[in-house]
């Protein structure tokens, strides 16, 4: 479908029908199933995602590059309410990136890893921040682009003075603890800043995708966050099945839903877990680890692995679930589940640690563009399994929402989706009728999209004339909320707050750093 | 004190009796592959080798080197073995050296 271009419109809100109408005015617009993908101008794109913000339910969810020439960056938007994601594609015309962070503060993130693998420039006056590459790397350091080194340092520099001092955490960290290095900036005990390394996990999985068959990049896809492995994996398979033109069967989705559903359980029990070891609840974190290792069992029994690797393949099921031992096994894990979580939520020793700690605000979940339990405990309720039928379940769900932002209230969301998950791995045993999907043409990329236990995972796939992956995004939940970690940090909390927000947080420092 | 904390310390469990007694839920495990030898041939080795993620298999002339350690039992090359291979069900791999992890395992005759 192409739209005709009409005069922009100024000021309020736009319908989605409306906005694709005024898009036309930046250049072509094309739809195709559920995604827009709009040809916008280099020096008009900042105008473009105003314009398309100001659709009520639109959110900044992505941004990045594909090498050419030209390098063309592609800035994703979720229009929740409209069922749709919107690409804006750009090609490049200089070394200077269109700068959005004064538009979507979101969009932050991205533009650090465009200059860092691609050598993109801020404009004069900005700065960044590092995220995947080291301060001395090394020339190879693996980029998607093999630039020459910046001669502008485009970093911010890190200065503590007067009466602060800086902390610094990691990246080698307690037991098994992911490699992070943090800075807490304090005067003695309230956390004044800090600031995040996440640069030693970098492994360079985009880059070492290209070229390779979607079956052989699944392996890596699914060990990019092992913790969502089979979110994931059905959001990149998606994507290829959108990109082929694949007809996806009926039980190859009702197979990635009860995978995805289970994948939700263990991660939040984990969660569970870790909230109750960093509040020094040992009792408590030993029965929600137990309630974990009965999730993990589960998933090993219906679906071959603990963790769900191998489960999800493109366009088929190569371990269908067991649906007996589902029925079997689900019922003594999830009640051992909830009875930790509501003996956590009664017991006042840990709500004192947890109300009011690590606050988010509506506002910021929404300029950072949040997503997951911890934008839906700011209120908001983004969730792709409702806005975008990304798994094929009922469309009746309903995102769990609660209200306050705090550790607390992210707790709290995860206990309701425990709930929620039962319910629907409880509909799934009974196998209901998934609604239809129709199999579009092949036309060589395509978005994929999957509700992740910490939200919202886009996978965007372009295959080149021999099915091999010209360029793989999977832009995992982790990348998108780690963004809020040092608000949150910095509301008024302490030290010994921080291990506590972290935990509620529950996020991932490979997945942040592909 | 909250009676979870109470019924924590009194239920007192472990998860597993294993490595006093073996663990039922290990039967769900992947496990990495075993192979049969006689029904190796030189194409079905080229066919498994591609096929591996993780690159734990290699071919010298007449044997098929499969390392153990870079295994991560994905499954994928039972999927084109057939009968040639199939889950070892060990999940004991530990070893003290690195080279007890790797297996030179002989082509069969339609291989050579």
């Amino acid at each position: 479908m192409t739209l005709q271009a009409s005069p922009p419109a100024v000021g309020g809100s736009l319908l989605a029908a409306e906005l694709l109408r005024e898009l036309a005015g930046f250049g072509t617009v094309r739809e195709y199933g559920g995604t827009v993908i709009v040809h916008v101008p280099h020096a008009r794109l900042p105008e473009a995602v105003r314009l398309a913000l100001r659709c009520p339910g639109a959110r900044f969810a992505d941004l990045f590059g594909t090498d050419g020439p030209p390098l063309v960056l592609r800035t994703v938007l979720a229009l929740d309410r409209d069922a749709r994601y919107l690409v804006l594609q750009t090609p490049v015309e200089s070394d200077t990136m269109p700068w959005l962070s004064d538009v979507v503060p979101a969009a932050f993130v991205e533009e650090c890893e465009l200059f860092e693998q691609f050598g993109l420039q801020p404009p004069e006056g900005h700065m960044l921040n590092r995220l995947m590459v080291a301060p001395v790397s090394a020339p190879h350091h693996p980029r998607l682009d093999a630039h020459e080194h910046p001669a502008r340092d485009t970093h911010l520099p890190f200065i503590v003075e007067g009466q602060a001092f800086e902390f610094p955490v990691g990246p080698v960290r307690a037991t098994a603890v992911e490699s992070l290095y943090y800075g807490l900036v304090t005067s003695g005990e309230e956390v004044v800043d800090v600031y995040l390394h996440t640069w030693h996990k970098y492994r360079g999985i985009e880059r070492r995708l290209r070229g390779q068959t979607p079956q052989q990049a699944l392996f890596l896809v699914e060990r990019g966050e092992g913790l969502s492995a089979a979110s994931a994996a059905a959001a990149f398979a998606a994507a290829v099945e959108s990109a082929l033109g694949l007809d996806v069967p009926q039980e190859v989705r009702h197979a990635r839903a009860v995978y995805i559903e289970l994948e939700r359980l263990y991660n939040h029990a984990q969660c569970a877990a870790a909230l109750a070891q960093s509040t020094g609840l040992w009792i408590g974190q030993s029965q929600a680890e137990l309630a974990t290792e009965l999730l993990l069992r589960l998933d090993a029994a219906v679906g071959g692995h603990r963790y769900l690797f191998g489960a999800v393949d493109v366009a088929r099921s190569p371990r269908p679930p067991d649906i007996s031992a589902l029925r079997d096994l689900l019922p003594a894990a999830y009640a051992e589940l909830c009875r930790v979580m509501d003996g956590l939520l009664s017991t006042n020793a840990f709500l004192d640690r947890v109300e009011a700690t690590g606050i988010i605000t509506p506002e910021q979940s929404a300029e950072l563009g949040l997503v997951g339990p911890i934008a839906r405990a700011c209120g908001a309720p983004i969730d792709s399994r409702a806005d975008h039928s990304a798994s094929g379940l009922p469309l009746d769900l309903r995102p769990a929402v609660r209200d306050g932002g705090d550790c607390l209230a992210r707790l709290l969301v995860r206990r309701a989706e425990v709930d929620q998950s039962k319910r629907l791995l409880d509909q799934l045993v009974d196998a209901p009728p998934l609604a239809d999907c129709e199999p579009g043409p092949r036309r060589g990329w395509g978005l994929g999209v999957a509700e992740s236990p910490r939200g919202e995972i886009l996978a965007w796939v372009e295959l080149d004339d021999n099915g091999r992956i010209a360029r793989a995004r999977i832009r995992t939940a982790s990348a998108r909320n780690w963004r809020a970690f040092d608000d949150a940090v910095r509301s008024q909390n302490v030290f010994t707050d921080v291990p506590i927000i972290e935990a509620s947080f529950w996020l991932t420092v490979a997945g942040r750093v592909l | 004190m909250s009676v979870w904390f109470l019924r924590g310390i009194r239920r007192g469990i472990v998860t597993t009796r294993y490595p006093a007694r073996p663990e039922p839920s290990t039967a769900a495990l992947p496990t990495p592959p075993i192979f049969r030898t006689d029904l190796l041939t030189a194409e079905l080795v080229e066919q498994l080798i591609a096929v591996c993620p993780s690159g734990a298999l290699r071919r010298e002339p007449t044997h098929l080197v499969y390392d153990v350690g870079a295994c991560t039992a994905c499954g994928r090359c039972y999927e084109i073995a057939g009968p040639a291979a199939r889950p070892s069900g060990e999940i004991e791999l530990s070893a003290v050296a690195r080279e007890h992890l790797i297996k030179t395992i002989r082509i069969g005759e339609a291989g050579r």
